[in-house]
């Protein structure tokens, strides 16, 4: 039986439904990242699992126990928010210690285990400031350890590096990783970025308009993506789609035809019925003037990234292709190249959207 | 070039509104030093030689201390009061939703629209029909009714522009209803809180209209004695006078000490 289970979670506010029938199961221990656009509702859905909003349709379970109409303090969950929420009028320790002195903890265990927070976290010389006296990642750091000193059953955080600057966030999200590891605990993770989703994540929930797209692990998702939509917001760049025309070359196989190619691609049938298709290709399995199959290009645009070069191309149709080159490309705009590909790795598209 | 004169105009009118506020203030205090014939020669004295003499009469008149002491219990009791009841109204107002929560905000403030003399001769009856007259505990009643939606509107605001981060954050660390308001709100609130508590403070020591109504001899406070000195045939001006800067001396200190926070808790929610 799975550790967290959110089971047919509906949310609505008035008559705006924003969880739409949400079903997720995590194992004891997982690092979950819900991820998606804003708006996708993927906050709401962490405050219902915190107990912050309540249900209108479902039941959540937490290590077997039904806490859908469970006050949040019963549900034994810590949260840290995206704006830390730190107790301005409290020092560093206060405001670790407040979760245990509210439950009535013994002095002395309560030394104990904000000693032992402080240890983990390296911030044993800051706990007796008060939160304005602290830079932001230290701010971060006294959030993270108001929620490991209860030994929670469940880690929630909505967000929690996006105030911070790109070079602090890269840091604290290699330490989030580390913490997972050390403390062994079942973290749930929101946010917006999908590195940040593909670095730390056991398990990604793709999330859009208040519906589940797609649940799997990081690999799983960059490999086999359900759909466009999963297909385009994980991985960076984003994938490549073309309109192509499909039709049946044999029992097992299709030729794609697209007015930039300059033959028909022949690919494995995964069960299209000829007409019209979304090839899809990642920008790094796209590669300069090579490869088996060719897509003429007209450059619209370099970026050179120092170690390698981005192309942005465009077919006869208009549609533009992004390109992931190693080293340095220096195309002037209009120049024509070709973009070869393995239509043996390539992505390919119901009109729909969903994934053949 | 420009400059100049336009800080000039702007010094002229900053001149006008000081005179326009401090001279009554002025006219009061330098009046406690003259004698009857000085305050009332025409034109008047400018230069005098200053006289302790009205003062002396106002200390050893123990009407006057009694009505200080009067006024001091009448104010702290009432602020008191209304901030221990305003305060969780006001935190209610600020983070709860419940039916009918609008007009009770409204209802507060419209409080205030009635002219107080309006409700002074209803307020005299029905203190009459209480036997409460000539009580400090009738004054605290009334004061409270004034003050305590200024305590509510005041606090509200100032709760509203807490973070409603921290209170889910408590939430899910197990703080109670009560822990929540007494923890984070209540010493997070302590700046509106204690404006508001000053403005009731203020606005009660000064309070004449239902002082003189509701009160007869035991417990005058500091403003109707100032006024009870007048008799049908003579006006002790350098008395009241002396009286009056007796009442308003502690008040002014006390509230340009406080100013800075004042003019920030009105100035409250407008800039973010």
């Amino acid at each position: 039986m799975s550790y967290l289970r959110l089971q047919g979670v509906e949310k609505r506010f008035g008559s705006v439904e924003v969880i739409k029938g949400v079903d997720i199961e995590a194992d004891k221990g997982e690092f979950v990242v819900f991820v998606g656009p804003s708006g996708c509702g993927k906050s709401t859905l962490l405050r219902m699992v915190a107990g912050l909003e309540e249900v209108s349709a479902g039941d959540i379970f937490i290590d077997g126990v039904n806490v859908t109409d469970l006050e949040p303090a019963k549900r034994k969950v810590s949260m840290v928010f995206q704006s830390y929420a730190l107790f301005p009028h409290m020092s560093v320790r206060d405001n670790i210690a407040f979760g245990l002195k509210m439950s009535k903890t013994p002095k002395p265990e309560i030394e104990r285990h904000v000693a032992e927070a402080a240890r983990i976290l390296q911030m044993e010389e800051l706990l007796h400031r008060r939160p304005r006296e602290l830079s932001g990642g230290q701010r971060q750091r006294v959030a993270i350890g108001r929620a490991i000193v209860r030994h929670p059953k469940l880690f929630l955080f909505d967000e929690p590096l996006s105030n911070l600057d790109a070079e602090l966030r890269a840091q604290m999200r290699t330490e989030i990783a580390r913490l997972h590891s050390t403390l062994g605990v079942t973290m749930v993770y929101v946010t917006h970025d999908q590195v940040e989703a593909m670095t730390l994540a056991n398990r990604i929930v793709v999330l859009r308009a208040g519906r589940v797209e797609q649940i799997g692990t990081p690999q799983q998702l960059y490999d086999q993506p359900a759909n466009t939509f999963v297909a385009g917001f994980i991985g960076s760049p984003k994938m490549n789609f073309l309109t192509v025309k499909a039709a049946r070359a044999d029992a097992a196989s299709l030729t794609l035809s697209h007015p930039s190619f300059p033959a028909p691609v022949r690919t494995p049938n995964r069960g299209a019925a000829a007409g019209e298709l979304l090839l899809g290709l990642r920008p790094e399995q796209l590669h300069f003037e090579d490869g088996p199959c060719r897509i003429a290009l007209k450059t619209d645009l370099c970026e050179n990234l120092g170690g390698a070069t981005l192309i942005y191309g465009q077919t006869a149709n208009g549609e533009t292709l992004t390109l992931q080159t190693p080293g340095r490309r220096l195309l002037k705009n209009g120049d024509a190249f070709s973009a070869g590909f393995d239509p043996a790795g390539a992505y390919l598209f119901a009109p729909d959207g969903r994934a053949l | 070039m420009a400059r100049a004169p336009r800080r000039l105009l702007h010094g002229i009118g900053l001149l006008a509104v000081f005179l326009f506020a401090v001279f009554p203030f002025y006219w009061m205090v330098s009046s406690s030093f003259k004698t009857q014939t000085q305050i009332l020669a025409s034109p008047p004295i400018w230069l005098f030689h200053p006289t302790l003499g009205n003062y002396a009469q106002v200390f050893s008149d123990h009407k006057v201390t009694r009505a200080v002491i009067s006024s001091l219990i009448v104010a702290v009791c009432s602020t008191g009061i209304s901030v221990l009841l305003a305060a969780p109204a006001a935190y209610a107002l600020a983070r709860y939703e419940f039916r009918g929560k609008s007009d009770l905000w409204f209802w507060f403030i419209s409080n205030r629209f009635i002219s107080p003399i309006v409700l002074a001769l209803p307020v005299y009856i029905i203190a009459r029909n209480l036997h409460i007259l000539d009580t400090h505990l009738v004054l605290i009643l009334i004061y409270i009714t004034f003050i305590l939606p200024i305590v509510v509107w005041i606090a509200t605001d100032y709760f509203r522009s807490i973070p409603k981060e921290l209170e889910e954050a408590a939430r899910l660390e197990g703080a109670s209803q009560f822990d929540i308001f007494w923890r984070i709100y209540v010493p997070l609130g302590v700046p509106g809180l204690a404006v508001s508590a000053i403005f009731g403070f203020i606005f009660s020591w000064n309070e004449l209209l239902y002082a003189l109504v509701l009160t007869r001899r035991d417990v005058q406070t500091a403003p109707v004695v100032a006024t009870s000195f007048m008799s049908g045939y003579e006006i002790p001006w350098g008395k009241i006078m002396a009286t009056g800067t007796v009442i308003v001396l502690p008040v002014t200190i006390f509230a340009l000490l406080v100013s800075r926070h004042m003019v920030r808790g009105l100035t409250m929610g407008a800039t973010k």
